[in-house]
């Protein structure tokens, strides 16, 4: 008879794990070693070093102009877009082939077409962050309206309510926290695009300096470059998760 | 057949003050005797009739099963369910073997027995369905005859007619009382039901909460075999009792 | 107004609106869709997707099948064992939601410059989302399926082979349905950076000589590719979960 005690907490085991990779990471390298494999100590060196260095956050500048850009972008347009959707059914049953396929498309096979069309400047890298980021936003947006419970349409109507009242006092705040909840996907989805501008389309930046540690064997920096970009995709998700649960904490009606 | 000394169990509550479940409990249970446990909510019933089945832990006392200490489930305790507990994407003939089929036995020879099984229930021709196309009745005959197919010595039934209408009720509680003179089973039925508790038992364990303990044991003499229609009576004063016993408890906790 | 399916009178007129476009823009990267299917004949014709198709669906079912071999057993673990959930919960969910090629240039070291490293990227974009899927429909069994289950005697792999795995059925194949999407991209993004074989590869070689008709043909082939896989994956869950009653089937 297996009782289920409860876990007082994560931490432990979360530690384990991370414990347990670091030292088969030493493991690895220490059978392996090589040019290509940095130790786990020679990687957190590197990475704080890196840090320090202008190279880098002159890199994250340029490169975050992208995700920073095509994210308000994708915002701007991609939330009245699936508002929009989400009122009109018409609009939506033409406009649903087109989402779903989108929503499958590996968006990087555009970037040659984009290349082509925009050129390496800043604008091809926007519009293909914008491109990533604006289909979450965009369904989740369209899902928000959809779900408003119709009945209190109605009941606004019976009180004399116009369409601008309509969209002001019952749909709007009733699609919130869906459309919060796609802004944070689409942060998310953002991210991804930056990094693939980056590593597919135009090595301006950080993707430069991952090419160039690659390419002169400098295997801790190279890591090093890769942890920052994944901590800050991580940061901005969890920044974007926090934001989206403190605009929606009352709002929700259960 | 069944001896419980001393069977305590409690936890920690929601709020963190310490809840008995059971304490103290002695019960003899004899060979194929009908025992029928009745009581209020929070009781204990339930408890009690895991414990012997071996679904759940206790902290003192003892529990033995013709000679032998129980120290989990086994084969010669088979248990059916209140919600049915039918696995939804196996056939009625697949049910009614699983209890077969995880003590290793053949397939031939588990589908022989559940098909004379399903006979047995009434549930002939319905072998090839799925509980999903069954209604209430039909799904816990299949409980019946899976926890028969097992062959146990003692049958365990936590409220098995709970859940269904009170006409199904009725005819369930006839034709078990007919399975029952004809294979002479160990039983200990759990109901909230008191006329279901005089009408099918040999004994009615009545148990009071807050701590689950046996209040009483009354004695129903009725002679073999039972029907709905025959002695209702005499049956009437006995569950008159019970009630008032109950009605009691009820006013005792407010 | 005859219900016509709005889908396909959508893509009819878009199909119209790219030929339109197409010849009136008249720039390399905008070909109308009568060239692009034009050349995409040729291509077929000439071999050249054939080859690249094969090496692309070879990378995607390898990487899919190890994803699924992966997921499936460390999300059974994480539904069941709450030591093992708690131990690996959050970076399952961190690597989730953060940008999976990042990881191309690591895999480029370790497994050098070849098939091994897409199937590494392919399985990088795809194992998560079904490990999330199976633990958090292997912790919605119904608690009293189990209990029945251990009380007729079932062994701890029974109860996991019998019971949980077909009630999670339904949810676990939501998340292989995701993951097949995922996959699809991995393959591609894979494919572009490691450009070695597949259809990436000719997409980035194509984008860099300037031919648009080329770059677009192939991505036909790929989006057909994506939602074909996503297709197959559907009729199968149709097909393991026959049993779930209509009313509560998300058809999502």
């Amino acid at each position: 008879m297996r009782p289920e005690r409860r876990l007082r907490s994560a931490l432990p085991y979360q530690i384990l794990t991370f414990v347990v990779f670091v030292a088969a990471w030493e493991l690895f390298v220490h059978l392996r070693g090589g040019l290509l494999i940095p130790r786990f100590t020679e990687t957190v060196e590197a990475t704080v070093k890196l840090l320090g260095s202008a190279e880098l956050w002159q890199a994250m500048y340029v490169s975050n102009q992208a995700l920073v850009l095509g994210f308000l972008v994708a915002v701007v347009v991609g939330v009245p877009t699936g508002i929009m959707l989400g009122r009109y059914r018409l609009l939506e049953r033409f406009a649903d082939v087109y989402l779903n396929i989108l929503l499958v498309t590996p968006m990087a096979a555009i970037i040659p077409l984009l290349v082509m069309s925009v050129g390496f400047g800043l604008a091809s890298r926007v519009i293909l962050v914008t491109i990533f980021s604006i289909v979450m936003v965009v369904v989740n947006s369209r899902a928000g309206v959809r779900q408003v419970d119709p009945s209190l349409i109605e009941m606004a109507r019976s009180f004399g309510a116009g369409e601008r009242e309509i969209w002001t006092r019952i749909l709007l705040p009733g699609a919130l926290p869906a459309i919060m909840t796609g802004i944070r996907l689409g942060l998310g989805r953002a991210v991804t695009g930056m990094v693939i501008v980056e590593l597919l389309m135009v090595s301006t930046a950080l993707g430069g300096l991952i090419l160039e540690y690659r390419g002169l064997f400098k295997a801790p920096q190279l890591y090093g470059t890769i942890v920052i970009i994944l901590a800050e995709a991580l940061l901005l998700i969890s920044v974007a998760r926090w934001g989206e649960r403190k605009l929606t904490r009352n709002r929700s009606v259960r | 057949m069944i001896e419980i000394r001393g069977l305590s169990k409690s936890f920690v509550g929601q709020d963190g003050a310490t809840v008995d479940a059971l304490r103290g409990v002695d019960l003899d249970v004899g060979d194929n005797e009908f025992v029928t446990v009745l009581g209020p909510s929070g009781c204990g019933k339930t408890t009690l009739l895991k414990a012997i089945a071996g679904l759940a832990p206790w902290n003192e006392g003892d529990i033995v099963i013709d000679g032998a200490p129980v120290r989990g489930p086994g084969s010669d305790r088979a248990v059916v369910f209140q919600n049915f507990a039918l696995l939804p994407w196996a056939t009625v003939l697949d049910n009614v073997a699983f209890g077969l089929k995880m003590r290793g036995v053949a397939r031939a020879e588990r589908e022989e027995r559940a098909r004379s099984l399903i006979a047995m229930v009434g549930l002939s021709g319905f072998e090839a369905k799925r509980p999903g196309e069954l209604s209430g009745g039909m799904q816990q005959r299949v409980g019946i005859a899976r926890a028969l197919a097992v062959q146990p010595r003692v049958l365990l039934m936590d409220e098995p007619f709970g859940a269904v209408d009170e006409q199904t009720r009725r005819l369930l509680q006839e034709e078990l009382l007919s399975i029952w003179e004809e294979h002479r089973l160990t039983v200990v039925f759990i109901t909230h039901s008191m006329e279901e508790a005089v009408l099918l038992g040999d004994r009615v364990v009545l148990m009071s909460a807050r701590p689950g303990r046996i209040a009483e044991i009354v004695p129903v003499s009725q002679k073999r075999p039972r029907s709905p229609d025959v002695g209702a009576a005499e049956r009437a004063e006995i569950t008159g009792y019970l009630w008032n016993r109950l009605r009691e408890m009820h006013q005792e906790r407010r | 107004m005859r219900r016509l399916p709005a889908g396909l009178i959508s893509l009819a007129a878009g199909a119209v609106a790219w030929e339109l476009i197409g010849c009136v823009a008249d720039v390399p990267f905008f070909p109308p869709l009568t060239t692009v299917l034009v050349r995409l004949a040729a291509m077929v014709a000439g071999g050249q997707i054939v080859a690249s198709l094969a090496d692309s669906l070879v990378n995607l079912v390898i990487g899919f099948v190890i994803s699924l071999a992966l997921g499936l057993v460390t999300g059974v673990a994480m539904g069941r064992y709450r030591k093992v959930e708690a131990a690996l919960g959050i970076y399952v969910y961190a690597l989730l939601t953060a940008p999976s090629l990042v990881f191309a240039p690591i895999f480029f070291s370790l497994l050098g410059e070849g098939r091994g490293s897409i199937i590494a990227v392919v399985v990088m974009y795809a194992v998560f989302v079904i490990v999330i899927n199976t633990a958090s429909a292997t912790q919605g069994v119904p608690a009293h399926l189990v209990e029945m289950a251990r009380s007729y005697g079932a062994s701890e792999a029974q109860v996991l082979l019998r019971v949980m795995l077909p009630a999670a059925a339904p949810m676990i194949m939501a998340g292989v349905r995701l993951g097949v999407g995922r996959a699809v991209t991995g393959m591609i993004n894979g494919e572009m950076f490691i450009a070695v074989v597949g259809l990436g590869r000719i997409v980035t070689q194509a984008g860099g000589r300037f031919d648009g008709a080329s770059v677009l043909a192939v991505l036909v082939v790929i989006i057909v590719v994506a939602l074909g896989a996503v297709a197959l994956v559907q009729a199968v869950d149709r097909r393991i979960t026959r049993w779930v009653p209509q009313t509560s089937r998300g058809d999502q």
